[in-house]
């Protein structure tokens, strides 16, 4: 059973009184453990897919199953119920949480599903804060951080809830290209090492090197969907 | 607790901000405390003055009189007896008690006329219970059995009387005949209590008894008890005790009207912080708006990670509490502060009033000092803090229910 079942997803974005369609009849499917990325030109509707996959927005036309469970008629809290159990989230713009340290803003996200005793958090946090590489700057915040080091805390946010997937839109887009490759690398580790699901989306050819399974999209279709080994 | 610690630190961002939003509650708060302050030493040094001047702690007397008192009439007045002193002194508290008769007066001076208040009192017992002796201003008490006179220094302005001049006293008399009484002026007083000083004047008892035609009868008993607040239940107490038509009277039946005018004081100064705190209201709702605007992408992050609503709307209000208690603390410490200085030299009551005897219905004048209370404190503290996480539901509210996608990318 695939993690994801995409069936004829359209999106069409209402605009005043024009209608634009940014989806039109997406097909896929993606594997646990895949390392998937969506490339394409501006405008070709990444980010509305993987907005799509994530469960932050709602579908027009075509049904979305997650892990075996169609999300289509679910409401936005029961949409918010499935993003805090299974689901990561890493943005372009870190968007951490200035006023806590990289500690805190990854105890974050562990605090939302509370599981965990006050020990086992600290614990979960602070390895998943040394497999990132940020072990010994736990206690920084965010400005006394590096665009890179913020992603990584930002990976490390995503990943402290051991989710069944991550979504990344444009992950390196404000980094440098030996940055990118570094987040890039650190991504594809965990990908490895804890067999999450990540997707993400990119303009960088450089960056999509990286990908095991290169998806392109052009005017909201599928052109090209392809497993790398 | 770790929304309420974010919260807090949230308060670090902008913390000119903060301090200003917490300005404008301190600032509520500080009105509301000092008025509170003015209106309770104004209300407790009036209470004084009715119970020291006025009305002692008990007053012991005909309940028929007692509905009509203020029209001093010569009708259900009582006769002295040892049995009822008796009784009035097994009462719990009890210090001293004195004989008082009040009648109305038409008091002229050769040229005009002015009704006033008499009031005969026993000079070898009054100043147990009485402070009038106390504000002589000129002069000397009456002599007992004489047919000397004091009044209100203003009085005897008004009526262009001096110490040692003879006033004569228009009086009707029980059965309706007209009497006078030539009074000897021995001393004039200025007291705090206003009406007091501008219609009362005082004789020896049994003079006026003697010229009413009473036969003995006074209007009440005044009784000082050792503790005022143990009036009320005295009161009660001694009444159960008393023939019908006789009954105990507080100080606080005595000052009925001017209890319910603090009342209605005190629902106005609610009203002004009321009023005031609403405006620091706005500017909680303001400062949660540019908070939530400055913090859209990080907003749209907890959303897309699922934190819920409630808990959005929970750290906002964490906020808006911190800045109340920040405010609260600020505003009681300037309150206290206010109160202090306000306190070191009072405030004399006629720069208030304009110079006229006008003093809001207080019957107070001279220099008023503001009281304290720990409980409209912490009354104006938690109602600061309230009113601000009232306040921030709303705008948190609309910051909560913002669209993941539309926060994350602007839209
Ligand atoms: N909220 C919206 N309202 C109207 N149109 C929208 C909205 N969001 C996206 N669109 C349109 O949908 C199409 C797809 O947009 P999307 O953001 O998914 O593209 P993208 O591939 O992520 O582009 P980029 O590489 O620039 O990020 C575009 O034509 C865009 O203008
Ligand atoms: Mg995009």
């Amino acid at each position: 059973m695939s993690l994801i079942k995409l069936t004829g997803l359209e999106k069409i974005y209402q605009q005043g009184k024009i209608e634009v369609p940014a989806l039109r009849g997406i097909d896929m499917e993606i594997e646990s453990g895949e390392f998937t990325t969506i490339f394409g030109p501006s405008g070709s509707g990444k980010t509305t897919l993987l907005n799509m996959i994530g469960c932050l927005d709602k579908s027009t036309a075509g049904e979305i199953i997650f892990d075996g469970h169609s999300i289509n008629d679910l409401d936005n809290k029961e949409l918010a119920e499935v993003r805090r159990y299974n689901l990561g989230f890493v943005f372009q713009s870190y968007n951490l949480i200035p006023v806590l340290t990289a500690f805190e803003n990854v105890e974050f996200a562990i605090r939302l599903i509370d599981k965990h005793s006050k020990k086992e958090r600290k614990d979960k946090v602070m390895s998943l804060l040394e497999e990132v590489g940020l072990g010994d700057m736990a206690h920084r915040r965010p400005n006394e951080l590096s665009g890179g080091q913020k992603q990584r805390v930002a990976i490390a946010r995503a990943l402290i809830k051991e989710p069944k997937l991550v979504l990344a839109d444009e992950p390196t887009a404000n980094l440098d290209s030996e940055t990118s490759q570094e987040v890039l690398e650190l991504m594809k580790e965990m990908n490895e090492e804890l067999n999450t699901t990540f997707i993400f989306s990119t303009h960088d050819p450089q960056v999509m090197d990286y990908a095991r399974r290169l998806i392109e999209i052009k005017d909201g279709k599928i052109s090209k969907d392809q497993r790398r080994d | 607790m770790f929304f309420l610690r974010m919260a807090f630190k949230n308060l670090t961002r902008h913390k000119r901000r903060t301090i200003i939003t917490a300005l404008i509650i301190a600032f509520a708060i500080l009105i509301y405390v000092m008025t509170d302050g003015l209106m309770l030493g104004m209300t407790e040094m009036s209470f004084d003055n009715i119970i020291n001047l006025e009305s002692g702690h008990l007053q012991v007397v005909d309940q028929n009189y007692w509905e009509d008192r203020k029209e001093l009439p010569l009708k259900n007045l009582i006769t002295p007896s040892a049995e009822l002193e008796a009784e009035i002194k097994k009462t719990a508290g009890y210090v001293a008690m004195t004989k008082r008769l009040k009648f109305a007066v038409n008091l002229n001076n050769g040229i005009d006329e002015l009704p006033v208040t008499g009031v005969g009192i026993d000079l070898g017992q009054d100043d147990k219970v009485f402070e009038l002796q106390n504000y002589l201003v000129e002069g000397r008490m009456p002599e007992a059995d004489s047919s000397e006179i004091i009044m209100g220094a203003k009085l005897a302005e008004l009526m262009d009387f001096k110490t040692g001049d003879y006033a004569v006293m228009l009086i009707r008399t029980e059965e309706k005949t007209f009497n006078t009484i030539d009074g000897e002026i021995v001393g004039l007083f200025n007291t705090p209590h206003p009406s007091l000083n501008e219609s009362n004047v005082f004789l020896p008892l049994s003079t006026a008894q003697d010229r009413l035609n009473t036969k003995g009868k006074i209007s009440h008993y005044a009784v000082r008890l050792s503790d005022q607040n143990q009036a009320l239940t005295a009161a009660e107490e001694l009444s159960t005790r008393l023939e019908a038509p006789l009954q105990a009277y507080s100080w606080k039946d005595a000052a009925k009207s001017l209890v319910t005018m603090i009342e209605m004081q005190d629902i106005e100064t609610q009203v002004v912080l009321a009023v005031i705190l609403t405006l620091a209201a706005v500017g909680i709702i303001n400062t949660v708006i540019l908070s939530a605007l400055e913090r859209m992408e990080e907003l749209g992050m907890m959303k897309a990670l699922g934190m819920h609503e409630r808990e959005i709307v929970y750290t906002f209000m964490g906020e808006a509490a911190g800045i109340g208690v920040i405010g609260g603390i600020m505003g009681i410490i300037m309150g206290i502060i206010g109160l202090s200085i306000f306190n070191i030299n009072g405030i004399d009551i006629s720069t208030i009033t304009a110079g006229g005897d006008m003093t809001y219905g207080f019957p107070l004048s001279g220099t008023i000092y503001a009281g304290w209370e720990i409980s409209s404190f912490i009354f104006v503290f938690i109602y600061g803090i309230i009113v601000s996480v009232l306040a921030s539901i709303f705008p948190a509210l609309w910051a909560a229910r913002k669209d993941p996608v539309k926060a994350i990318y602007h839209r």
